[in-house]
């Protein structure tokens, strides 16, 4: 049954990932990433990441495709020009050398067996609270320092007065 | 494809091969779509699918072995992934405000 779950949210992720690459419109590449985020939530579960799951779908396919599809009724429909000749086959050429490499690692590094937890608690609320509030304290601290830096930064983007645009018209001014 | 073994699922036997393929085909098709498409937004969107792909293979790795530090890595990135889009859109929606971008080329002027 797992296995069967699994086959289908792939195609539904590789259906929804083409979809972001290929719409013409942003809303239907957003749209498609909700798809691609919810089928890999599935896959958090089969993973026995419950509290992933949560996660996923509450913050990524919630929150940030939320702000995602904010900024793209905020713009508007928006054109977009014909893409150059030699991009696709730039494209292809990049991606095939870079699964190359993937590749060429994958077969030969070695990782050491690390520490085991019981699959009884493997992924719940509880183990991952124990991961983070001992052991890696320290990085969760920093990434809430993060989240500050972006909300202060975001804020002083979008403030009147002080921003790129107004740095722009005023340049415009003196000229 | 080397084999990096196998777990059980209720009475069904997955191979952490397959989501590590899976993973490494979303982030192609990120990857492909930040060098083909030419609207920013769309640019950020591709990033968020490329970041997504990687947190699925840390979490893969994160059954397979039974260690919880995938997880709590992933957990982490998504953090990173939102302050990300937080300040791109900022940045964008600063922008577009001033003018059509049709592509992210007119915006050279971003290099200082």
């Amino acid at each position: 049954m797992a296995a069967v779950i699994f086959w289908v949210m792939a195609v539904v992720a590789v259906l929804g990932g083409i979809g972001v690459v290929a719409s013409r419109q942003p809303i239907r590449s957003v749209l498609s990433l909700v798809v691609v985020m919810l089928a890999l939530a599935v896959e958090f579960l089969i993973l026995s990441a419950q509290f992933l799951f949560a996660v996923q779908i509450i913050v990524y396919a919630g929150a940030v495709m939320v702000l995602f599809l904010f900024v793209v009724a905020l713009l508007g429909p928006m054109k977009e020009r014909r893409q150059l000749r030699f991009q696709w086959g730039l494209a292809l050429l990049v991606a095939l050398v870079f699964g190359g490499f993937l590749y060429s690692m994958l077969g030969s590094v070695p990782f050491r067996a690390p520490q085991r937890t019981a699959l009884s608690v493997f992924g719940t609320v509880q183990d991952i609270a124990y991961g983070l509030f001992t052991k890696y304290l320290y990085p969760f601290e920093l990434t809430s320092v993060l989240l500050l830096v972006a909300a202060i930064g975001a804020i002083y983007l979008s403030r009147g007065g002080h921003g790129i645009q107004a740095r722009r018209e005023e340049d415009d001014r003196r000229a | 494809m080397p084999d990096y073994g196998q777990f059980h699922v209720g009475t069904s036997t997955l191979s952490t091969t397959w989501f590590l393929g899976l993973g490494a085909i979303l982030f192609g098709l990120g990857a492909i779509g930040v060098v083909i498409r030419r609207n920013p937004l769309v640019i950020l969107i591709c990033i968020e699918l490329m970041l997504n792909a990687a947190n699925l293979t840390l979490v893969a790795f994160s059954r397979q072995l039974l260690n919880l530090e995938g997880q709590l890595f992933a957990l982490m990135t998504m953090t990173v992934a939102a302050a990300e889009a937080v300040v791109g859109l900022a940045i964008l929606v600063d922008i577009f405000h001033r003018r059509d971008v049709e592509d992210v080329d007119e915006l050279h002027e971003l290099k200082g």
